[in-house]
């Protein structure tokens, strides 16, 4: 039963770490948001038509102002 | 159009072409026969054609794939030269490593999770963006971008061009500070919570220990661990309790958290002393789960107050007076830029195109248009302008370009002032005690009573140790969790369904004031009526109507525009309309399909002829009624009348009776004409002296303060409004509404914003309200019976230790379902609107 004395200790010094992370978790902002992660999860990967990184398409943005 | 009627019967025509973009029926003008796609307006093809360029098309997919609905597009065309300039962009962003910034952009037209998808794609196109995410419930877009290869107006065009009309993201300071409060609040929860539930593991032990037996060196070895574990509970979890009580006690308040700090400081003295000593009961499980309950309470209805607060700063300002297209160059030769407005000095030229917002207060110097003036005056009929006229900011421009000098920008317009006055007017708002701080007092009053019987019959019966103990147990499972459960559980609860029916509540304790409405305030344009021109009669036959909005569709008059709001989505047949004529200030004529029409004054359409005389008593009745009456003739025969006007809203009539049926005194304060309004009045069934029109600003904000807190008004004065003119009596009101579709201004103003057309949710909130007080008092109830006869039989001595550590719980358990089972707010029965547009 001694071995209490060594478990007990342990078990909260790991319930600390979880604490820890959850503090760190909170304080970088990851509970921020809790609407969109929930649905950008739901966007597939499939790209039918590959997004084409156009150099000039900020030129093309740029053609909208005159 | 009606749903309802749609499978019953069927559609006589060949299915209308849909639009490719918002899939919303296309206008017959607008059907182009060559292309394979149609678009409704000139917005979704901008947005299709850039969707589909880019090969975004997946978006569509998307959106069908979540049921998702589209409005037809908005593009705004802006260049927002303005967002390059470094005083605008500051604001809200910041630096990150590596030479790049990181950019916070409020973005209209956010409305369905698809959105998420495609502008989140925005760096697969766009050079020189790192990285774009958006929060969806707030609508904020965090761009993350490198200043040397990309131009926010570059980005920001992108945005438009896709139908997300960008503004940067105004209280950013002030989002930011509360944002690290409520990190800061929930790992105060967290700390508590992972606390709690090993404090019930270590308490379970010793509970069994008591029944079963322990070695000492073990209990003894529990007891301390529990003190360990406990500690971070009571020194960084509960701190907020004890600054409240103290801040409160310093400003001679008894605060909620008064009687809760106090339990909390002599339990956990209590509990320490006993382990030092090694005997006697321990409270920190009971404790940390009291502290980890009520703040668990407490982030609920921070959460549900927050959606409202968020949207409340992000339209600070928005859509209201950010830009300014400035004219540089000579008078031939002009080239526009847009500018911040800090940018404008006296004496500058800036254009106003057709729909947009005058930025200043000024002079035309050329053009010829019509302004609207219903934010700012409460006018319902829009005035004409032309060179040599001068113009005030927030005006929407309804017909041509304008080219305006500048006299005057900021605060130093007209309409700067009214805000200043608002500004005023949130300072002077009293505060008012919230509805559990008034409860507190009674509740200290009783405990203080409650424990001091205790102390005085337990002490003389079984001695000072067994009445100290009682005591605590009497503080800890009675008072704090009625008091910091019962209630905020309810308003968090009540705060969500509200906003789920379109009712934005940014303070809690307007909830309280709305049980006593004693007299309900009632702007006229935009509030009761729809705020713009619309066709609100028509006298002929089909037609003759289709022939005339096929020939007004060509012009931009507001009477035109009349015409199309009530059309647009009815297919016809194309018309072809040729040799449009526009005479200022009389009418229009054209050719259309091969017919002479003729649309305008009475003299315009018909000459001197003498028209039939059933179309000339519809237009006496129109002038009888407050509308215009537009003449339309064909072939040179008058053919049909148009009663154009601001109409009042279908459901109107019926609040207001609804209203004063409950016993409220209804009144109309308006800037309008006293005899538009007098006739608007007349149309609710008001008593003349209650309905006010020709009321400046400053006059309705004195009418409004002058009623508060009098016996005339009856009770709590509620004022609803929507444009600046009002802002400044919403703020004073006891409760400020703003309605669907209010400026900046009245949102920021108004205690409760709403996202739902019409007037008729005002009724919805006093219903709310009152079924919230029966939750919040029955809620209290079961709280009382509870731990009263938990803690009576603690008195008494009936009740174990480890029977209480139940009881608390499940008396938590009861508040909850109770509060979560009652409908305070009905969902309504249209889709409410996600946010509130500027």
């Amino acid at each position: 039963m001694e071995t209490i004395f060594v478990l007990l200790p342990l078990a909260l010094l790991i319930a600390a770490i979880a604490v820890g992370l959850f503090v760190w978790a909170a304080m970088t902002g990851q509970f921020d948001d809790l609407e969109t992660p929930a649905v950008r999860v739901l966007f597939d990967d499939e790209e039918p038509v590959a997004p084409r990184r156009v150099q000039g398409a900020a030129a093309s943005t740029t053609g909208v102002h005159e | 159009m009606t749903p309802a009627l749609a499978p019953a019967v069927p559609a006589p025509r060949p299915a209308p072409s849909a639009c490719a973009h918002c899939g919303q029926p296309v206008p017959a003008s607008l059907v182009r026969a060559s292309e394979a796609l149609q678009f409704c307006c000139s917005g979704c093809r901008q947005v299709h054609t850039l969707v589909s360029e880019w090969g975004f098309d997946q978006y569509y997919r998307l959106v069908d794939r979540q049921q998702g609905t589209l409005e037809p597009a908005k593009v705004s065309g802006r260049s927002f030269d303005d967002f390059d300039d470094a005083s605008v962009q500051d604001a809200a962003s910041e630096t990150l490593a590596g030479d790049r910034r990181r950019t916070r952009l409020y973005l209209e037209g956010v409305h369905c999770s698809a959105c998420v998808w495609l502008v989140e794609k925005l760096p697969t196109v766009l050079h020189g963006v790192d990285d774009v995410r958006l929060n969806y419930g707030a609508a904020v877009a965090e761009i993350t971008w490198r200043p040397a290869e990309a131009r926010l107006s570059t980005i920001a065009r992108a945005l438009d061009r896709l139908g997300y009309t960008p503004h940067v993201q105004q209280g950013a300071r002030l989002q930011e500070a509360r944002r690290h409060e409520d990190r800061a609040s929930l790992v105060r929860l967290g700390v508590a919570v992972a606390c709690a539930m090993n404090l019930m593991f270590l308490s379970g032990a010793l509970y069994a220990g008591e029944y079963e037996g322990m070695a000492s060196p073990y209990a003894l070895f529990f007891r301390w661990l529990s003190l360990v574990v406990a500690v971070p509970v009571l020194t960084y979890s509960a701190r907020p309790f004890f600054q409240t009580a103290l801040a409160g006690l310093r400003a001679g308040v008894v605060h909620i958290d008064l009687p809760i700090a106090v339990a909390i400081a002599i339990a956990a003295s209590a509990s320490a002393f006993n382990v030092v000593t090694g005997q006697g009961h321990l409270w920190f499980d009971s404790l940390a789960m009291l502290v980890a309950a009520l703040l668990g309470a407490r982030q609920l209805q921070r959460s549900a107050q927050r959606a409202a607060l968020e949207r409340a700063d992000s339209l600070r300002g928005v859509a209201f007076l950010e830009f300014a297209r400035r004219l540089d160059g000579t008078e031939a030769e002009a080239t526009a830029i847009e500018v911040p407005l800090t940018a404008l000095a006296p004496g500058d030229r800036v254009e106003v195109r057709s729909g947009e917002i005058v930025p200043v207060d000024g002079v035309v110097l050329s053009g010829r248009s019509s302004l609207d003036n219903a934010v700012l005056t409460g006018e319902a009929v829009p005035v004409p302008v032309e060179s040599g006229d001068s113009v005030h900011a927030g005006a929407t421009n309804l017909g041509a370009r304008l080219v305006v000098r500048v006299d005057a920008t900021g605060p130093r317009t007209r309409v700067g002032a009214l805000l200043a006055v608002v500004q005023e007017a949130l300072a002077q708002k009293p505060a008012l005690l919230q509805v559990t701080d008034r409860m507190a007092r009674r509740f200290v009053l009783v405990l203080l009573v409650t424990a001091a019987l205790t102390a005085v019959i337990v002490g003389a019966l079984h001695g000072p140790g067994a009445a100290f103990t009682r005591v605590v147990a009497l503080l800890v499972v009675s008072c704090p969790c009625a008091l910091g459960l019962a209630v905020p559980l309810a308003l968090s609860v009540a705060l969500l369904r509200a906003a789920r029916a379109g009712i934005f509540i940014k303070q809690a304790d307007a909830f309280e004031r709305l049980r006593h409405v004693g007299t309900v305030l009632l702007d006229k344009t935009g509030t009761l009526t729809e705020g713009r021109a619309t066709l609100a009669r028509w006298v002929g036959d089909d037609r003759t109507r289709h022939l005339a909005t096929a020939l007004e569709a060509e012009s931009a008059h507001h009477v035109a525009r009349a015409f199309q709001i009530g059309a647009s989505r009815t297919l016809h047949a194309v018309p072809v309309v040729r040799e449009v004529v526009e005479v200022n200030g009389h009418g229009i004529r054209g050719v259309v399909d091969g017919r002479a029409v003729r649309v305008g004054t009475r003299a315009h359409a018909l000459g001197d002829a003498e028209p039939p005389a059933d179309l000339a008593t519809a237009a006496e009745a129109c002038v009888l009624d407050g509308l215009s009456p537009v003449w339309v003739s064909v072939d040179g025969e008058a053919a049909g009348v148009a009663g154009i006007g601001d109409r009042l809203r279908s459901e109107a009539a019926a609040t207001v009776a609804a209203l004063v049926h409950r016993g409220i005194r209804v009144r109309i304060l308006s800037g309008d004409h006293p005899s538009v309004v007098a006739r608007v009045g007349a149309a609710l069934g008001l008593p003349a002296g209650d309905v006010i029109g020709g009321l400046t600003p400053e006059a309705k904000r004195d009418a409004v303060a002058a009623l508060v807190g009098t016996p005339d008004a009856g009770g709590t004065v509620v004022m609803v409004g929507d444009g600046v003119n009002d802002a400044a009596a919403l703020a004073l009101a006891d409760v400020g509404i703003a309605v669907h579709g209010g400026t900046g201004a009245s949102l920021v103003a108004a205690d409760i914003v709403l996202t739902r057309d019409g007037v008729a949710p005002i009724l919805d909130i006093l219903q709310g309200s009152r079924r919230l007080a029966g939750v919040i008092r029955r809620n209290i109830a079961f709280s009382l019976v509870y731990n009263l006869s938990a803690s009576s039989l603690a008195v008494a001595g009936l009740v174990g230790p480890l029977l209480a550590a139940v009881l608390m719980p499940l008396s938590s358990l009861t508040v909850v379902l109770s509060s979560t089972l009652t409908r305070t707010f009905a969902r309504p029965r249209r889709r409410a609107t996600a946010l509130p547009e500027a």
